[in-house]
């Protein structure tokens, strides 16, 4: 019996547990910078400018703010006192706090809220409210998509302020000197109803993302998805050539990540044309005309 | 004849009316030299035996006498008696019958065998019912026996007689139609006459109609049937006759057609597939048969069989099914043709392929038939090559060259492939001076040298003539040889300017180019490596034998074999070696991705350079080696220069040896590759370039561009086809209608169903074809509905031109972001309150309150205390219906427009828009008509509810009659937003009437289906509603106007919230009973409608 429970144990899936502002990007990203957009965010950080990427869906937003707080956090080595958690040397102290917006988030689901419990109500810090008090990085994706109450939190934190006000108890928080506002958002998905108003635009630096050139797509497909470089090469001129199709039916581009994702499945023996249909094609569309172009494409580039 | 005799019977006949007398008297003294005495005594005493028979006899015996000579004639005694014989028996029973059967008989004693008259009499006689109807028929029938016995052997007329006779029983009309008939048509017909008649007798029996219509159609028919099956296929009628096939003249007919187009020798086949069918499930014949020509169409005869297999294994497990699939009414049958048919049109493949070439190329591409491009007559003239010209590539309407339907589209796709190739690895963009990445530039230097050469000739002339006469302005122009003024418009044109034999520089760079390129695809795609290998090789079995061809067409036609990527085993003349080898590096030297345009050009060059310094003479073909060129080395500069050294100083040491060889032949193209016409396509580019950029340079004049062509080397190719010098006036005018803006096309979609003329009377109408819809009517006289009055059609407008949309939104830009602007005010922030939340703006005091005393009684407390405004989603759908009545062609009256400024708005968004549209209205020749606001505005609203997200259709509506109110979709309000769509404005026009009532109603069907909050019917027309039948006399236009307004009342009781907008400006008078209490507006300014239009639209939403 005993010795079953150790068995048992050991099956235990392992999975790791952090706080939301502790989480820390540990081991280096891999990122492959286009343009200056590193020394951009670099020295928005150092001046504490909110940063705005722009750019449609996989194309490396979102690894680019992770690579950032690694690459941002890594000459520090102090190590935090109030904590258990030992960090080893080398280890980053720029969290992370990454929120998907959509169409139900709310001011307070940002901020913090009250609970009930036996005693009466206890205040929680919502993410953005540990973010501003931690200094990390708060990377709102798809912010568009969130409600138009969290501007009124954006706005003060993103001027010279960089304030929280925390209304329901009454209390401002100074952010953390570390503390980034980063926000990004899909300019192909607009609409009169989903635009970024111009008061809050104007408050951010905007670095624009586009799916890389052919090469260095490749040279990304390949490191990410371990397949040989003729397929990564291949593949980033399948994702080239599908992009030409936007507004031709294609509402957006294949990403990058599916093009990672048809190299992971080729890695992993499936065969070419295959991954390519069903990590690209059919994820794109289900319009059975496109679908039988894209395919096209797809046999034409692929054996 | 003793005299007692002769007065008895004299006596006799003077009891007879005198004509009868008459007509023995003038015969008797004929008939006694044929017969003796006694004979003709009882030749006359049976005339006297005919006459007494009834009252009318004496008739016939008039006849019988008249016509005894002639028949005396042919018959012995012993026959003519027996004829005279079955006369007085006919006589006996009806006079008519007698006459008509002695009328005839002087022709058929001829043709028929004596002992044969009786049986002919006897069917006369058969014939006659004792009737006055049968005796008309059967002296009809006695009639056209001549015709009968002389062209039919006797069995058959009996059998024919026989088949009058049942027809008799049915109708003795028929029955006489189809004893003539059959006399015009029986002769023509030879060994099937047989099963023809048996057909017809089994035909009598259940369908006797029929016997006539296949009397009339078998001569037609039957043509088409190889002389071996007829009486096949007239068996299997007569089988199906038998077993209850009603229209065997259809089947017949359709039959025979059906066998008509089955290639010969094959007909014995279908109809052994017929006689199985026959043998399950008869009534799958006639379908199949009817089916068999669409189908052969698509399939071969092979396939056929396997087509029918599976309907016969169909027919066995249930007929009904089985029938459907030999109607091709079924989806099986229709898959089944489609994986059988191996042949593929381009229609089928057409949105495929344009998406494919887009993808591949990035550029906005048509795919088109060639068809189109001949039509265009710009200077393609081959439909079944290939070719693009920058933004359209151009395919074969058809493909067949493979059994295999996949191998044909592969076919497809590795032409279109090339063919965009042509574009993605920049064949057009051809920079003269762009240097070339792995030749060195040689055409600069040989550019400069040969306008060195010019220049001094032009002073060596100059001098010349000022020697001569040094007043005489110098105008000297060097128009011929390389370098003349106009061929630089285009750099491909200053390129081959350097030439002396400009189509063989062409043909060069034209095969390197198309070398250069599917090596280029091959490397980048690698997935039609195996197709493109396949179509290769199909082509090189199409290529003339290089030993056949004089030395320069040889080498060239090397090259081209090279570059279909076969390198082995290649007949080299041995004389030329070294210069094969070299064309066969400088080929090589493309062979990589970094060879560029100008690559292909330096190489053509460097090929010109060796070929044209050879004869172009007829080598002996032992001279040829096989060899393999597949690796001859790298090529080099040195080697390449001494190479040419060398031949140069054998071209001056022949001079004057020997006759020039040959005159240079282009080689055959390369079917796949298409016409390749760099130069046409940079001119087309650069034209339409002038064009946008007026004013800044001079246009070219049709005149230059003539010249222009008449220079062209690829012009020259093309001119073996046709007299093209002749028509270059033509085409030049067709080139420059093609850089320009093309003229508008007003025709309407095709393939609308024929107008059915169909008044106000009549009742009901059924819809019966699929998308057809029935809806009531209001008479507001009667003050009811009509019952199921009106039959709307839906049809899909036709995709025209996406031109028209884009440029819509262009010239509208500045008015469309103020729009959208509006729209996004639109946005009906509804807030409504939601209680009992985990979280929420505030705390709900109630619920709150109940938590409290939750805690307080240490009961675990609901957690919900907050509320929260939650924003409601705008859930608008709406239909808008456009007028695409006749009156919508009128065109706008822009006067007012060109001249005053006084209504220039102040507003500065307004003001461009205004100014914008002042100066359209200058600028355009066209003049606008109603129905172009409507479509522009059209335009603008899509793209603005396309912002906003709103549910919208948009469909137009004409007609013509009550059973013909065409609905056409623009956008069916469930279809997304696409490129059709945008096609479909396009094909906005005016048609024909305005039924508006049902098309209302139509459109509020539609919207019923859709789960919206709101709902609005958008009605946007050019005057009263009218129709034939709608707006009658007296209360005519009150009919029209009071259905509309009860179809807009049926609207608003289903909550759709329907308006009218008109820009009639008499519209007032009508409207306010059209729409009573309903909203609607009369725009006096049609010029507004495209800003109105939005504008109403957000205010009506709001």
């Amino acid at each position: 019996m005993v010795e079953a429970n150790i068995e048992m144990l050991e099956d235990e899936p392992s999975f790791k547990e952090f706080a939301i502002e502790e989480f820390l990007v540990r081991s280096e990203p891999y990122y492959r910078a286009v343009g200056d957009e590193l020394e951009l965010f670099e020295a928005a950080y150092e001046q504490h400018i909110p940063v705005l990427l722009k750019g449609p869906t996989g194309c490396g937003k979102t690894r680019f703010v992770e690579y950032m707080a690694w690459k941002l956090g890594r000459p520090i080595t102090t190590v935090r006192s109030e904590d258990s958690q030992e960090m080893r040397e080398g280890d980053v102290r720029v969290p992370l706090v990454t929120i998907a917006c959509h169409e139900d988030l709310t001011a307070s689901d940002l901020v913090g809220r009250y609970l009930l419990d036996a005693n009466g109500t206890r205040w929680i810090d919502g993410p953005m409210t540990r973010a501003v008090k931690a200094g990390a990085i708060l990377y709102l994706d798809e912010v568009v998509e969130a409600r138009k109450d969290t501007t009124v939190l954006i706005h003060p934190l993103t001027d010279h302020r960089r304030i929280l006000p925390v209304e329901k108890t009454g209390n401002i928080i100074e952010a953390d000197d570390r503390f980034l506002l980063c926000i990004s958002y899909n300019p192909h998905y607009q609409s009169a109803l989903k635009d970024l108003k111009h008061s809050t635009r104007q408050r951010f630096i905007s670095i624009e993302f586009d799916y890389p050139p052919i090469d260095i797509e490749a040279e990304i497909v390949a490191k990410e998805s371990g397949c040989d470089e003729d397929r990564a090469h291949a593949l980033a001129r399948l994702g080239d050539k599908i992009r030409n199709l936007r507004e031709h039916g294609l509402a957006e581009g294949a990403s990058t990540r599916l093009l990672i994702y048809a190299g992971r499945l080729m890695r992993q023996g499936i065969p070419d044309r295959r991954a390519c249909q069903v990590a690209i094609v059919w994820t794109l569309t289900d319009e059975a005309e496109l679908q039988r172009s894209i395919e096209e494409v797809v046999y034409s580039i692929f054996e | 004849m003793t005299n007692s005799a002769t007065g008895n019977l004299l006596d006799e006949l003077a009891k007879l009316p005198p004509a009868v007398a008459e007509a023995y008297q003038a015969v008797a003294d004929a008939m006694a030299e044929s017969f003796s005495e006694e004979e003709t005594a009882l030749w006359a005493r049976e005339g006297v035996a005919i006459g007494t028979q009834t009252v009318r006899s004496w008739e016939s015996a008039v006849e019988y006498y008249r016509v005894s000579p002639e028949v005396a004639r042919s018959l012995a005694f012993a026959s003519f008696m027996q004829w005279a014989r079955c006369g007085t028996y006919l006589s006996q029973d009806s006079p008519t019958l007698a006459v008509a059967f002695f009328k005839a008989s002087p022709s058929i004693v001829t043709n028929l065998r004596p002992q044969y008259i009786p049986r002919w009499a006897g069917l006369g006689r058969s014939l006659y019912k004792g009737t006055w109807k049968s005796s008309t028929l059967a002296a009809r029938f006695f009639e056209v026996s001549p015709d009968l016995v002389r062209n039919l052997p006797f069995w058959d007329v009996e059998v024919f007689a026989s088949l009058i006779e049942a027809l008799s029983y049915k109708s003795y009309d028929v029955a006489a139609e189809c004893l003539v008939l059959g006399r015009d048509v029986l002769p023509a017909m030879g060994r099937e006459r047989e099963a023809f008649l048996s057909m017809s007798r089994a035909l009598t029996d259940s369908s006797w109609r029929e016997v006539k219509a296949c009397l009339e159609m078998a001569p037609r028919a039957l043509q088409h049937v190889e002389e071996g099956q007829t009486g096949r296929f007239l068996r299997l009628g007569e089988k199906l006759a038998k077993m209850g096939l009603r229209d065997t003249s259809r089947f017949l007919y359709d039959g025979a057609q059906a066998l008509s187009h089955v290639s010969a020798g094959s007909q014995g086949h279908i109809l052994d597939l017929c006689e199985g069918l026959l043998a399950s499930t008869p009534d799958a014949v006639p379908p199949f048969l009817k089916s068999l020509d669409p189908v052969l169409n698509r399939i071969t005869l092979q396939q056929l069989d396997q087509w029918y297999q599976h309907g016969v294994e169909l027919l066995n497990e249930n007929p009904e099914s089985g029938i459907a699939f030999f109607k091709i009414e079924s989806n099986t049958s229709e898959s089944m043709l489609e994986t059988l048919s191996s042949s593929l049109d381009l229609e089928r493949v057409k949105g495929i392929m344009r998406l494919y070439t887009r993808a591949l190329s990035g550029e906005n591409i048509e795919v088109l038939s060639t068809a189109e491009l001949v039509r265009r007559q710009i200077g393609w003239v081959d439909q079944d090559t290939a070719s693009t010209d920058g933004t359209k590539v151009y395919l074969p309407p058809v493909i067949d060259n493979y059994n295999d339907k996949a191998q044909n589209f592969a076919w497809f796709k590795v032409v279109a492939t090339h063919q965009v190739s042509h574009l993605e690895f920049g064949s057009f963009q051809f920079d003269f001076v762009r240097p070339a990445n792995v030749f060195d530039d040689r055409r600069f230097r040989m550019e400069e040298a040969i306008q060195a050469r010019i220049e001094a000739i032009r002073t060596a002339t100059a001098e010349h003539f000022q020697l001569l006469d040094p007043d005489a302005a110098p105008s000297i122009e060097v128009g011929e040889g390389p370098g003349g003024t106009m061929r630089v418009y285009t750099d491909i044109g200053r390129f081959l300017a350097l030439f002396e034999d400009r189509r063989m520089a062409f043909d060069l760079f034209s095969v390197l180019e198309d070398c250069r390129l599917d090596y280029r695809i091959k490397t980048e795609y690698p997935g039609i490596r195996r197709p493109a290998l396949d179509v290769q090789g199909d082509a090189l079995i199409q290529r003339p034998r290089i030993e056949e061809l004089p030395l320069q067409e040889a080498l060239i036609e090397l090259l081209v074999h090279m570059s279909l990527d076969r390198f082995e085993g290649l007949p080299v003349p041995q004389d030329y070696r070294e210069e094969a080898y070299m064309l066969a590096r400088i080929m090589h030297r493309l062979r990589t991705v970094r060879a560029s345009i100008e690559d292909t050009g330096e190489a053509a060059l460097r090929a010109y350079e060796i070929i044209s310094r050879l004869q172009n003479q007829q080598e002996p073909e032992d001279e040829f080696q096989p060899e393999d060129l597949d690796d001859p080395g790298e090529f080099s500069e040195e080697e390449y220069q001494a190479l040419l050294d060398k031949l140069q100083a054998q071209m001056s040491e022949q001079q004057g040896e020997e006759g020039e060889g040959d005159p240079y032949e282009s080689p055959e193209p390369v079917e796949y590759r298409g016409d390749f016409k760099p130069e046409m396509v940079q001119l087309l580019t650069k034209l339409q370039m002038d064009q946008s950029e007026m004013g800044d340079a001079e246009p070219m004049t049709q005149e230059e561009l003539e010249q222009l062509l008449q220079d062209s080397a690829e012009l020259e190719l093309d001119a073996q086809e046709g007299d093209v010098d002749q028509s270059m006036a033509m085409f030049a005018q067709n080139i420059m209608k093609e850089a320009g803006v093309p003229p508008p096309s007003n025709d309407p979609g095709r393939g609308y169903g024929p107008i059915l003329h169909d008044d106000d009377a009549g009742g009901e109408l059924e819809a019966l074809e699929p998308k057809t819809f029935v809806y009531d009517e209001w008479d507001f006289r009667a003050n009811d509905y009509k019952p199921r009055w009106c039959i709307v059609k839906e049809k899909i407008l036709d995709e025209g031109d996406p031109n028209f949309y884009n440029d819509s939104l262009r010239n509208y830009a500045s008015l469309l972001a103020h729009i959208k602007r509006q729209f996004e005010l639109i946005m009906p922030e509804t807030w409504r309150k939601t209680y009992r939340l985990i979280d929420g703006e505030d705390i709900d005091l109630n619920s709150a309150l109940e938590a409290w005393a939750d805690l307080r009684m240490n009961v675990p407390p609901d957690e919900k205390i907050y509320w929260r405004r939650n924003r409601v989603e705008r859930d608008v759908a709406v239909v808008f219906l456009l007028d695409m009545s006749a009156s919508t062609a009128e065109a706008i009256d822009e006067g007012r427009h060109s001249v005053d400024d006084r209504d220039a708005p102040d507003d500065p968004v307004e003001y461009m828009v205004w100014l914008r549209r002042r100066r359209e209205g200058l600028v355009r020749r066209h003049y606008k008509r109603i129905i172009d606001l409507e479509r522009e505005s059209c335009a603008l609203l899509i793209n603005a509810l396309e912002s906003i997200g709103d549910t919208y259709g948009i469909y137009g509506f004409s007609g013509y009659g009550r059973e013909n109110v065409e609905f056409y979709v623009i956008k069916d309000i469930d279809e997304q937003f696409n490129d059709k769509i945008k096609r479909r404005i396009d094909k906005v026009t005016p048609l024909h009437a305005t039924r508006m009532g049902s098309a209302i109603r139509h459109a509020v069907t539609k919207l019923e289906n859709q789960d919206a909050v709101t709902k609005i019917m958008f009605l946007i027309s050019d005057g009263r509603p009218q129709d034939r039948g709608y707006s009658r006399e007296g209360v005519e236009k009150e009919y029209a106007v009071h259905d509309t307004h009860q179809a807009l009342l049926e609207a608003k009781r289903k909550e759709i919230v329907p308006f009218c907008l008109t820009v009639d400006k008499a519209g007032h008078d009508y409207l306010k009973t059209m729409c009573g209490d309903l909203n609607y507006e009369v725009l006096d300014d049609i010029w507004a409608l495209p800003e109105r239009l939005p504008m109403l639209y957000r205010s009506l939403t709001m």
